[in-house]
């Protein structure tokens, strides 16, 4: 087990490392930070002080040594738009990521189980329904247009929930309740899959056949047999929220790690860009980890 | 006991209610991402920090229209040798506790302008070779060379902060105006609180939370639903209550530069075929809003030395037929196909509009190919050093001037050496230097005198709008926003009905 947490750990810092050189130059292609953030208006001489006080004039290969050197002592180094820390940004967002991310993939996984596991029992039942509907909703709702009439709805028109923000736990309603359509929708397809296939097994027959309940069949020798596509598309669908939702932080004013990433582009503030990169890339790294021993939690065949 | 205690609590709300009465929240569209006073002029922080944390030594009016004013300066006049002196306010104390004085405005200036840091003033100041000289605790000179008339003007953008401030980004400003920052959540919210000891009339607002979101539906629903007060900008879409939803003409102005050294633009006939080419009447109450002003000049009604003579090209296809007809014949290539640049997103419905000017310029003969680009992209085509080998040109951008002067417009983008300049015109060069170092009503002549050139006989360039925005306020509030409004929004101008 240490072996392949250790073997793991090695692969991924080396594709970290390749990503980290991948970004630092292409960032570097999309042109220079003294366009974006100093005004239209700013004279050449300005432009050549912003370069050098952040050190924008030396060769590339420079920059990188640099970087490279002061990553090495764990300095992500400064954000030109924020004058602070890139990796104390960074942190700041990424905690509001994980806590949305987390909170988002328990609830989507519980009621995904209950209600695929439910619809697979008894094809084309209530329960079946129910799973094609939310399936059909969350394949076809676009999230900011959902986000909206949540908010007009909920918000605006009932005064249920707040618009938007981060102070209460009433604000954390309406941003769950829409990250939650998507992957709920596609993983209730999977956990019925799943268990159509495990509840048609010869191991459910005999469990039938010797008179165990309903639940006890469901949910203790057919779930624990379906969960194996359900955690690899669990484990996907929470690295698309690690990476930050960006649409629904924008909206609702959630300052994750999504928004912050695609405004760090845009303003070609690259630092906060690596920083970020880095960040979740490392999460990932963690909850892929995680998959890979709940398989062998799961199966004892799978061995590591 | 029940009773009791609902009245207990009621009681309890009541005596909360005065100080939740002075508080405002204000939801703006992007977040500041540093409050560092020397970045003032930068709109997302301006709005936070101008006039509220950090005052200036002169203060335009444009609310009451009152022109320039005085602020930290009680008054200033020319020297002889063309040096301002500044005579300061007493009694004026900083946030911190400190004495406001000359030392403090020295340091600011010295301290914006230092090369080390990066703060957005000095581009207002460029060109010039500015000192300052502290006379006495309440005098200051400023020493500049050219003779610099607006001085007093450009000192309106100078936030002042003490002596005692690092020459780097701070993120706790200290300054003297009405208001202190008492928290500072990145990403969240920034809370103003006024402070004990302002020199000035107490505010009216105690508390004012700044909040941030960057979808103009969301801002709109914070208003209507009470977690905000005030939403400077919402789409003119959500704008559909009447008790709280206003138009008002900001500091944006929509034009297209044409590259004048490239034919076929480079003849007048053609420049004139353009203008009476576009039917500008028919975007206003269809892809812009109602409101939206036609353009004669880069810069806003409101602003100095705009020249009310000066009328909209009348909209002619058959003249345009006509000019390009003639040009045609006298061999110059009216046939190359001309670029119209836009940028992506620049302002609600740009693409619609500006396919719309590229239907009609075409209708009236020119081929007209349109073109969008990314922000980045789209300044490398806006600002010198054009590309080589380019063909003609007509690059549509969207020019803010909420400063109330047109020197802040007219040399980038008309002077020869302008960096977003199409032009270069001796003529012109000489009214702008002329017009920015002339005071009162010659400043004012030389003004409407270059916009009517630049306008009827240069034609340098495609003027298109004056746009509007939409805020949304509470009832509660009696304030409305400004062609200021984009670049700082004073608390001290907010009252309560």
């Amino acid at each position: 087990m240490h072996r392949f947490i250790r073997q793991r750990a090695i692969a991924s810092l080396i594709s970290l490392m390749l990503l980290v050189v991948a970004v630092f130059f292409l960032s570097r292609l999309t042109g220079d930070p003294a366009a974006l953030y100093l005004p239209v208006e700013a004279s050449e001489e300005m432009r050549q002080q912003f370069r050098e006080v952040h050190g924008l004039n030396d060769p590339v290969l420079v920059q990188f040594g640099r970087y490279v050197s002061d990553l090495a002592q764990l300095n992500f180094g400064d954000s030109i738009r924020k004058a602070r820390p890139a990796f104390e940004i960074v942190i700041e967002a990424f905690w509001w990521t994980l806590q949305l991310a987390l909170i988002t993939m328990a609830l989507v996984t519980a009621a995904a189980i209950v209600l695929g596991s439910l619809a697979a029992f008894r094809a084309g039942g209530l329960f079946d329904r129910l799973a094609t509907v939310s399936s059909l909703i969350g394949a076809s709702a676009p999230d900011f247009w959902v986000a909206i009439v949540a908010i007009v709805v909920f918000s605006v028109g009932l005064g249920w929930v707040p618009t938007s923000g981060t102070g209460t736990l009433a604000h954390w309603i309406l941003p769950i309740a829409v990250l939650f359509i998507r992957p709920f929708g596609l993983i209730v397809q999977v956990v019925r899959g799943a268990m159509i296939t495990a509840l048609s097994s010869a191991y459910v027959k005999t469990a039938r056949a010797k008179g165990v309940k309903s639940q006890a069949i469901i949910f203790v020798h057919a779930l624990r047999n379906a969960m194996l596509p359900v955690i690899t598309v669990i484990g996907d669908q929470a690295a698309a929220l690690l990476n930050g939702a960006v649409v629904i932080e924008t909206i609702f004013g959630f300052p994750g790690v999504g928004k912050l990433m695609i405004d760090s582009i845009l303003q070609r503030d690259f630092n906060v860009v690596l920083a970020a990169i880095m960040v979740t890339a490392m999460a990932i790294f963690l909850m892929n980890l995680l998959i890979d021993l709940a398989y062998s939690l799961l199966d004892p065949r799978i061995r590591h | 006991m029940k009773k009791v205690m609902l009245w207990g609590a009621l009681a309890a709300a009541t005596a909360l209610t005065p100080a939740f009465a002075q508080d405002v929240k204000i939801v703006l569209n992007e977040e500041a991402d540093v409050l560092e006073p020397c970045m003032a002029t930068r709109s997302n922080v301006g709005r936070i920090t101008m006039q509220n944390i950090n005052e200036t030594l002169t203060y335009l009016d444009i609310k009451g229209g009152t022109g320039l004013q005085p602020k930290l300066a009680e008054s200033w006049e020319q020297n002889p040798d063309g040096s301002w002196r500044f005579k300061l306010r007493s009694g004026v104390t900083f946030s911190d506790g400190t004495t406001f004085d000359a030392k403090d405005v020295k340091h600011s200036f010295d301290r914006a302008m230092d090369a080390s840091i990066t703060c957005e003033v000095p581009r207002y100041f460029g060109g010039m070779t500015i000192s300052a000289e502290v006379l006495d605790d309440l005098t200051i000179d400023f020493k500049v060379d050219p003779v610099q008339p607006i001085l007093p003007l450009l000192m309106t953008l100078l936030t002042i902060v003490p002596e005692e401030t690092p020459v780097e980004f701070i993120r706790e400003p200290v300054g003297t105006g009405p208001y202190a920052l008492t928290e500072w959540t990145p990403g969240q919210q920034i809370v103003l609180t006024a402070r004990e000891g302002y020199w000035g009339d107490a505010p009216a607002v105690q508390t004012a939370t700044y909040l941030f979101r960057g979808d103009p539906a969301v801002r709109g629903a914070m208003v209507a639903t009470g977690e905000a007060d005030i939403a400077p900008s919402i789409a003119a879409l959500d704008a559909t209550n009447a008790a709280t939803d206003f138009s008002y003409l900001d500091s944006e102005t929509v034009y297209a530069r044409l590259d004048h050294s490239v034919p076929p633009l480079d003849d007048l006939r053609v420049r004139k075929a353009l203008n009476l080419a576009v039917d500008r009447e028919a975007f206003v109450g269809t892809l812009l809003p109602e409101g939206a002003l036609l353009a004669t000049a880069v810069y806003p009604p409101p602003t100095l030395g705009w020249n009310p003579d000066v009328t909209v090209w009348e909209y002619n296809p058959d003249e345009a037929r006509k000019l390009l007809e003639e040009a045609r014949a006298d061999g110059v290539a009216v046939d190359t196909p001309i670029t119209l640049i836009g940028r992506t997103a620049n302002f609600p419905n740009v693409t619609e509009i500006l396919e719309a000017v590229q239907q009609q310029l075409q209708e009236a003969g020119f081929t007209v190919e349109l073109q969008f680009y990314e922000v980045a992209e789209f300044e490398a085509l806006y600002s010198k050093p054009y590309p080589d080998g380019r063909g003609p040109m007509m690059v549509v951008a969207m020019h803010d001037n909420s400063k109330g002067d047109p020197s802040f417009s007219m040399f980038f983008k008309y002077a020869s050496e302008g960096r977003q300049s199409g032009i270069a015109d001796s003529k012109v060069d000489d009214l702008i230097a002329r017009a920015s170092a002339a005071t009162d009503d010659e400043r004012v002549a030389l003004w409407q005198e270059l916009q009517a050139y630049l306008h009827d006989e240069v034609v340098a360039d495609l003027l298109l709008f004056h746009m509007v925005g939409f805020s949304r306020v509470s009832e509660r509030l009696d304030w409305r926003p400004t062609m200021a409004t984009n670049s700082m929004l004073p608390l001290a101008e907010i009252n309560f009905n």
